[in-house]
């Protein structure tokens, strides 16, 4: 049995440059790039949300 | 490359090529891992042909694209150390208790305002900058933060950007002034507590050698709770004195924070340093923490611990995933006299001065290394399923390490990868009730 939980969503644009900086986040000692959200992807789904 | 991984009862692979997670059986995780399966030739075959079907799909063995990393000349983002100086003496504390190993001082808003016209000339075309207020204590110079913002936004208007500003902060100062402040002008507020009252007090003592916790809690609670949905994160630190942190991450969560980092600490302080034999007991403890956040997440009560929470689906592309941090490239410290660093764990050390906001230039050697620093320079990242997540750590930790920003630090990597498996198995576990 193999079930799959998560696969990346197709990114429209990539390496665009508009997410954040990495260590600007919460822990400025081991912030890391998989804790962060593609800012583009993040933005469309709050319009689309709203 | 595959990686196949157990948590209690759950077998989980993850590919790093395609960036998928799936759940499996315990005969799937072991034939994929090459270890003899009990099972029938029927179910043996019925395995092989699931495996082959992710395999068409590109889910699994997917090959590693070689993604460029993002090296733009643009910088997006300063760490502005408008205070050298703080009202703590926290022992742990990697800046020297404020006063990063030279003369406590704050930053003039001259240099503020040098470093704000320094991030606005070198961003380009970039549209949104970042600038996080730090220190020692940030708010011990609160005029010097207001007038910053104030400048930054009316600079950043004229040109068609925007700021988003991020204070860390322990809270000591905060008063209606200062809080009514922060919560209208910063995206993310960053306040330091390191959970129960004993522990906190242990190491987050005063300039009177006492202990801050009851002095500090009140406020930040009134705090959040004035912050209404705004960003924030309560953020701590574990040393070996509480290897147990498990109980102050729920401590928090059990005084009402919802969004909690708690990191372990940086330090050669002996008997405050995380060390090898601490590894096991530290990785028992993410999952015991693990367990009970999907738990309270199961009964309407979660909390975001920032470390279980890595998005698979909507996570940065893998041009970003390659980059690296982006420190001493993109994103720089600058200290109270106007000189630049890679990064706030640079700041001071002369060896990595790289200019100041009043030369307004850069020093083109050190600048070329961090931007040719990216996933593919740290070598011994190459097998291991947690760079893509990772991007090889943070540069300061490698170099305070191994004197190489590109050698990884091994024990960052033990706790990063138990952190990685940890919120993979909360997603999938949210995903089972989502669709149960």
């Amino acid at each position: 049995m193999i079930k799959t939980i998560a696969k990346p969503a197709e990114k429209k644009v990539t390496a665009c440059g508009e997410c954040r900086s990495t260590c600007q986040s919460a822990c400025k000692t081991s912030c890391t790039v998989g804790n962060q959200s593609c800012e583009r992807i993040t933005r469309e789904q709050n319009i689309e949300k709203k | 490359m595959i990686h196949v991984f157990s948590y209690h009862d759950k077998r989980y692979i993850y590919d790093t090529g395609s960036g998928a997670l799936h759940e499996c059986d315990d005969a799937t995780a072991r034939y994929l891992k090459g270890e003899p399966v009990e099972i029938s030739d029927e179910e043996l075959k019925e395995t092989v042909e699931a495996i082959e079907g992710l395999r068409r799909e590109g889910l699994l063995d997917a090959p590693e694209t070689q993604a460029r990393p993002i090296k733009s000349p643009e910088v997006k983002a300063l760490c502005l150390h408008v205070s050298h100086d703080c009202n703590l003496r926290c022992r742990y504390c990697f800046a020297d208790e404020g006063a990063y190993h030279s003369v406590r001082e704050v930053m003039s808003f001259e240099t503020a305002k040098a470093a704000i016209d320094f991030l606005l000339r070198e961003s380009g075309n970039r549209k949104v900058l970042e600038v996080d207020f730090f220190g020692g204590e940030p708010l011990m110079n609160f005029d010097v933060v207001k007038r910053t913002v104030y400048y930054a936004k009316e600079e950043a208007a004229k040109l068609g950007k925007r700021f988003l500003f991020t204070t860390t902060t322990n809270g000591l100062l905060l008063d209606d002034e200062t809080v009514a402040f922060l919560n209208e002008e910063m995206e993310n507020v960053v306040l330091s507590v390191d959970g129960r009252k004993e522990v906190h007090d242990a190491v987050r003592k005063t300039v009177n050698g006492k202990g801050s916790f009851d002095a500090v809690i009140g406020k930040i609670k009134q705090f959040v709770k004035a912050r209404g949905d705004k960003h924030y994160y309560v953020r701590g630190t574990f040393t070996a004195k509480n290897l147990d942190f498990s109980k102050d991450v729920l401590f928090l969560a059990d005084n009402g924070f919802d969004s909690i980092s708690l990191e372990p600490v940086v330090t050669d302080i002996p008997d405050l340093q995380i060390r090898e034999e601490h590894l096991p007991t530290i990785e028992a403890e993410y999952e015991k923490l693990c367990d009970e956040y999907i738990r309270r997440e199961a009964e309407g009560r979660g909390f975001l611990f920032f470390h279980f929470h890595v998005d698979l689906e909507g996570g940065p592309c893998l041009a970003k995933r390659v980059s690296a941090c982006g420190a001493g490239n993109e994103y720089f410290s600058v200290v109270p006299n106007g000189d630049i660093y890679p990064c706030h764990q640079f700041a001071g050390d002369a060896a990595w001065r790289m200019g100041n906001v009043f030369e307004g230039k850069l020093d083109g050697r050190l600048r070329e290394k961090f931007a040719r620093s990216c996933l593919f320079t740290r070598k011994k990242c190459g097998d291991c399923f947690a760079k893509f997540i990772c991007s090889g750590g943070c540069s300061a930790n490698n170099y305070h390490y191994s004197g190489d920003i590109d050698e990884p630090y091994p024990m960052t990597c033990v706790m990063m990868k138990k952190r990685i498996e940890c919120a993979m198995h909360v997603l999938a576990e949210r995903k089972a009730r989502e669709n149960s």
